[in-house]
């Protein structure tokens, strides 16, 4: 493990809209609960530059929270913005992912299914097959507390990559219970 | 149970159907029955009543129909004492985390909506109803909403997670 004097690397954890960060955020309280090893203190949050609540809702779930914990980041698409912008703004996105992820090394990546987590869970299995981040490092997905049969977009695009891969209830966990990252607890929420 | 307070939410969709079955002679007497003096309609984009429908309701029925597009509903939710909505997942969260009776009525005009599949769900374990739009009376009338199992939140399968998380963070 690492050890006192250096400072860990950090823990990404991707917020979104609405449902996800009310979700996030009861994750995150159980995280800091039972953080024996203190190994998650160093949280860096990911809120999109125009998500207005996202922040507010964690740091009122988490009253111990900085406004320096959380990382603005471009939006890739917003609500019924044109195809055609919409396609630089996602390369916009994806570049400022791979250059945050490759800053700060984050030892885990922490997301429940917003759009905005997608590119930063790539870029985190890109930079760790390239040597950039420690082999150790961990990409962990929770599905949304919705999905009881199928699996989101976002689930879809990162089933076949993260390490654990968290769904919620149990036609999903018999579905894709061929799958060795997937896991199932129970609802969690 | 008495059904003094009802209040129904569509969310952001349009769902006329509800709205009209909540006004329709079945659900007014069944609501009537069960001693219903108000009946709160948070009907989004759905057509609203008209002004003349309220008045005739609260006339036969003394039921007081209250009706709005949006607005923060957390005061409407804990006024409730039974709420009927569409199955979007905020709907189904906040009858649940409030502790509320619940009803959630499918929207047929939205297929493949998966939100139906969470509405299921919770309603194969207890935690609320689910009926189709032509069912609302019979079910306003004949279900137990006391006998709903209360909703807690899995502080247990959340710390197996998070032990789970802790092991794959150690290799």
């Amino acid at each position: 493990m690492c050890s006192n004097k250096k400072p860990a690397e950090p823990i990404y954890v991707i917020l979104g809209s609405g449902g996800h960060t009310a979700e996030m955020c009861k994750i995150n309280q159980a995280l800091m609960q039972h953080d024996e090893l203190k190994q998650y203190q160093n949280i860096r949050y990911i809120v999109a530059n125009s998500d207005e609540t996202s922040q507010k809702k964690m740091r009122s779930a988490l009253p111990a929270l900085k406004d320096s914990d959380f990382i603005r980041v471009p939006r890739s698409r917003s609500v019924g913005q044109s195809w055609l912008t919409s396609i630089f703004t996602t390369l916009w996105a994806l570049l400022w992912s791979c250059w945050l992820i490759w800053r700060d090394r984050p030892q885990l990546v922490l997301c429940n299914g917003p759009g905005t987590c997608v590119p930063y869970c790539y870029a985190a299995y890109l930079w760790r097959l390239l040597g950039r981040l420690p082999g150790h490092s961990k990409i962990v997905f929770v599905e949304s507390y919705c999905r009881v049969e199928t699996l989101s977009l976002s689930g879809r695009l990162l089933l076949p990559l993260v390490d654990m891969f968290v769904v919620h209830w149990p036609a999903l966990a018999t579905r894709y219970g061929h799958k060795p990252n997937l896991r199932y607890f129970g609802r969690i929420l | 149970m008495n059904l003094t307070v009802v209040y129904v939410t569509v969310g952001t969709t349009k769902f006329d159907a509800l709205i009209n079955a909540m006004t329709s002679t079945p659900v007014l007497h069944a609501l009537q029955k069960l001693k219903c003096k108000k009946l709160v309609l948070q009907h989004g984009n759905s057509t609203p009543v008209a002004d003349s429908e309220i008045q005739l309701i609260h006339e036969k029925y003394s039921i007081q129909v209250d009706q709005y597009k949006f607005r923060p509903n957390v005061e409407d939710i804990r006024t409730a004492n039974v709420i009927i909505g569409h199955a979007g997942a905020g709907t189904c969260m906040d009858i649940l985390n409030n502790g509320k009776a619940g009803l959630i009525v499918i929207n047929d005009e939205l297929m493949d909506n998966h939100q139906m599949e969470l509405a299921r769900q919770l309603a194969s374990e207890q935690y609320l109803y689910y009926c189709k739009v032509d069912e609302i009376s019979i079910k306003i009338a004949s279900l137990d909403f006391g006998a709903l199992r209360p909703y807690e939140p899995a502080t247990e399968n959340m710390q197996t997670f998070m032990a789970a998380l802790n092991e794959l963070m150690r290799h």
